[in-house]
């Protein structure tokens, strides 16, 4: 069986002498030190301590050497990537293709153009970060905290490395615990930023432990000037629950996305293009993704019929299992999975009106549900097909379960976009996105309606009229 | 009795056979044809009388004509209990128990309808005995689970209140209408207990026991008398904390002196009348984590993907057969997953998704919001 050390962190010295803690993830043995409070706190207190040697470094060269890195992973010549596409199947339980296909998509993201325009979308200047700049007549300088600790949920792989590359771009030391399924790609980031920038990789430490280990989590925390935390809400608000008053917490809670199908993409003409990327859309990451729809509301007036459409989807899921194959469920997940489809099942064969429209193999499902129930998600490449008539009809279905909607998938709505846009967006919808690209939004995104690297900054300002000579050199030059 | 409310003729005579067995308790030994005879018997009833199992059978293809054994008789989804009324008599059901279902909401909520509460006490009566009592005739009980009269739609406060009738001097309900722990009565009681000389039984979800071992805290009070023992269960799901079935039985051990092996972890659930136990009492913390069904109930671990039975041993999703059930349907699909030796199961764990019996979420909700308030 192959090994993975999931550990990365400066100032490890005698840290390799711990006891390993393993886990094993399809045919790897994941494995870390088994660390306690006292650990994480050194760690964390070496990592801020490096963090003094890079602010006086300009961010946009940061962003550089960090795209640089991230670059490495699009490079299929890269022995970095290629190490990565060996080790994700197994850790993910993504498919080869499917973990090609991800990393492909989400590395777009780590490369320096990619991470400038995430800089520039959120401060404006990236130098801002460097001194203090005139913004809209005001003198101001943004400060990364003085350690950043990112606790991360879940398996989809790449999360991590966006996550950390967010907080490194604003010269924030980074402590990160990656997903369960997420350990590999933050580990070999931070292999790689050590080889390009020895001080840089000084500032990035990644070590795993099981997600909800209290005690560690509240050493970590404690370190912490910012805390982000991805998971569920239970885990957002444990994480919540051991902040000091005095630390913020970026929380990325549990977050259902959706599809509608108006009209004009439910002709002869074009339902296959439509169908086809509605279930891209939901298969990519096997719709463990935040921005996976669950739901696909259908134009009950359109040419081709919700239930039609339910059917043609299972069919662009059937196409699409060639091209990208689902991955390997966990048993629970496969649980979860017979529970629904069994379900669905008994409620077809009494003409309650659900149809399922499954794979041979059961590696899709398709529901069509002419009354529905609740809107609960569910994983393994699972959609539901809903009618509506009127948009009203969309809100008034989405509207209870609008604190967890996040992107909203379309197509074929053509000048009625917006109208749907803004009535979503009243009720918790952030993101309103074609489907063919619903899987992957851009670096700059509102991350659940948030700016991501304004979350991270804290703002100082210098008022009055007189202009502070502080520019060149701001952690240097003596201020009288 | 009308014909609306008249059960069918059918019905009684099956219960009343099964009543009769089942109440021979646990230790009778039961024949691989004896269960064959009777469950063919009951997946023929309801066939022939559950429209909505009859339907999922005939989309399958399946016929109690042409079926070899139990196992082939479709297994439905306990999710379905929330969706679907899966009943085998028309007639007013005795009891209808609902699930806690707090993943979809109080909407959400399963149901179980009961038409013969004397078969239920038949199915739970002789394993609790067993399992919980083991040499003691009869002993005071201590329930941190809500009595029927508070909580009348939960299996599980139905199942305390009819185990209590048949084995108990005394029962002290420690939580409220509300589902909230009443810590004063309950200090008082555990040291009245501690005074006296009868072995107690105390009764609740495993997080009720963390609710009053928070209660309780550094103040414990003297050990219960020789004898003593927990029965547990229900998981943590959606609980503001985990805590090991291992350290709550060293936590609970340590606070109320109930030695380890005298911890019992009963396992069931609203969609099934029948219960597994911890034989802990009786082989000792050696059978800690592996639980036995009683003689009419069947467990199976199945393959994740083909749903087809996996060898002894492996891991699978559990499926349970229980005759019991043949007022609803017997054959239950779980979402709980574990492995089968012998025809016990071991448990890997409630899965994440799976919601356990009782009151376990909603009482926790309700002692949060109690918190809150306070």
């Amino acid at each position: 069986m192959t090994g993975f050390d999931a550990f990365a962190a400066p100032g490890a010295a005698g840290l390799a002498d711990l006891e390993r803690v393993d886990f094993t993830a399809g045919g790897v043995c994941v494995s870390s030190p088994a660390l306690a409070e006292s650990d994480i706190l050194r760690i964390a207190s070496v990592l801020a301590s490096a963090g003094e040697a890079i602010r006086g470094r300009p961010a946009a060269d940061i962003a550089s050497v960090l795209g640089r890195v991230g670059a490495r992973f699009t490079d299929d010549r890269d022995p970095i990537r290629r190490r990565a596409l060996e080790l994700l199947p197994d850790t993910s339980g993504l498919s080869g293709p499917m973990a090609r296909e991800v990393l492909a998509g989400m590395a777009r993201d780590w490369t320096e153009p990619a991470l400038l325009a995430l800089l520039r979308a959120d401060l404006g200047d990236p130098a801002v970060l460097d001194r203090f700049t005139s913004v809209a007549g005001r003198r101001v300088m943004a400060v990364g905290p003085r350690l950043c600790v990112q606790i991360v949920a879940g398996s989809v792989p790449g999360v991590g490395v966006s996550a950390l590359l967010r907080s490194l771009l604003v010269k924030a030391p980074t402590l990160i615990k990656p997903g369960r399924g997420d350990v590999v790609l933050p580990v070999l980031f931070a292999e790689a930023l050590r080889a390009e920038d020895p001080a840089l990789a000084d500032t990035l430490g990644v070590v795993y432990w099981p997600g909800g280990s209290e005690t560690l989590e509240r050493a970590a925390v404690s370190a912490a000037e910012v805390v982000v935390a991805y998971g569920s809400d239970r885990t957002v608000a444990a994480l919540r629950d051991l902040c000091p008053a005095t630390t913020r917490l970026v929380g990325y809670h549990h977050r259902l996305s959706v599809g509608a199908v108006g009209r004009l993409a439910l002709t002869e003409s074009a339902i296959e293009r439509t169908a086809d990327e509605v279930a891209r859309s939901v298969a990519v990451f096997d719709q463990r993704g935040c921005v996976s729809p669950h739901v696909i509301l259908v134009d009950a007036s359109g040419d081709i019929g919700p239930e039609l459409f339910a059917r043609r989807l299972g069919a662009a899921f059937e196409r699409l299992e060639a091209s990208l194959p689902s991955g390997r469920l966990e048993i629970e997940e496969a649980a979860a999975l017979h529970q629904l489809r069994g379900t669905a099942e008994l409620l077809a064969a009494t003409g309650a009106g659900e149809l399922v429209h499954g794979g041979a193999s059961g590696t899709w499902t398709v529901l069509f549900e002419q009354r529905g129930g609740a809107l609960e998600p569910a994983v393994g490449r699972v959609v539901r097909v809903r009618s509506f008539r009127h948009v009203s009809e969309v809100v008034a279905l989405l509207e209870p379960v609008g604190a967890h909607l996040q992107t909203l998938g379309v197509a074929g709505f053509g000048d009625m976009l917006e109208a749907l846009a803004a009535a979503c967006g009243r009720i918790g919808v952030t993101r309103v996105a074609g489907f063919e690209s619903v899987p992957y939004p851009p670096a700059r995104w509102y991350h659940d309606g948030r700016p991501p690297i304004g979350e991270l900054v804290r703002w100082v300002e210098v008022e009055g009229g007189e202009s502070p000579r502080i520019e060149s050199d701001p952690m240097t030059r003596p201020i009288r | 009795m009308n014909d609306e409310t008249r059960k069918p003729f059918e019905f009684e005579a099956l219960a009343a056979d099964l009543e009769g067995l089942l109440c021979e308790g646990p230790d009778r030994s039961w024949t691989d044809a004896e269960f064959d005879t009777l469950s063919a018997r009951v997946f023929r009833f309801q066939f022939e009388h559950n429209d909505t199992y009859r339907f999922f059978c005939e989309g399958r293809g399946i016929h109690p004509d042409r079926i070899a054994s139990w196992q082939d008789a479709p297994a439905v989804p306990a999710t379905a209990f929330k969706r679907l009324a899966l009943r085998s008599t028309s007639g007013h059901p005795e009891a209808v128990f609902r699930t806690s279902g707090t993943t979809a909401g109080p909407g959400a909520r399963g149901r179980h309808f009961v038409p013969s509460l004397a078969l239920y006490r038949a199915s739970l009566v002789g394993p609790f005995r067993r399992h919980v009592m083991s040499g003691l005739d009869r002993a005071p009980f201590i329930s941190l689970v809500p009595s029927p009269e508070m909580a009348p739609d939960s299996s599980l406060s139905w199942m305390i209140g009819a185990a209590a009738a048949e084995c108990a001097t005394d029962v002290r309900w420690l939580v409220d209408a509300r589902g909230r722990l009443e810590t004063d009565a309950l200090r008082g009681s555990l040291q009245e207990a501690a005074s006296g000389r009868s072995a107690v039984v105390v009764l609740g979800t495993a997080l009720a026991l963390v609710h009053m071992l928070d209660a309780i805290g550094e103040r414990r009070s003297p050990p219960l008398p020789e004898g003593s023992r927990v029965m547990e269960t229900g998981g943590f799901k959606g609980a503001t904390r985990d805590v090991s079935r291992e350290e709550l039985r060293r936590r609970i051990s340590a606070v109320t002196g109930v030695p380890a092996g005298r911890i019992v972890n009963e396992y069931g659930m609203t969609e099934l009348l029948s219960q597994l136990y911890e034989p802990v009492l009786e082989e000792g913390l050696a059978a800690a984590g592996v639980h036995v069904p009683p003689p009419w109930l069947r467990v199976r671990a199945l393959d994740a993907v083909t749903l087809e039975p996996v060898p002894e041993g492996h891991e699978g999703i559990l499926a349970f057969f229980d005759l019991a059930n043949v007022g609803s349907v017997c054959h239950v699909l779980t979402q709980d997953v574990g492995s089968v030796v012998d025809g016990r199961v071991r448990l890997r764990g409630r899965s994440p998704g799976a919601e356990p019996r009782g009151c376990s979420r909603a009482m926790d909700e309700l002692m949060g919001l109690a918190r809150t308030a306070g």
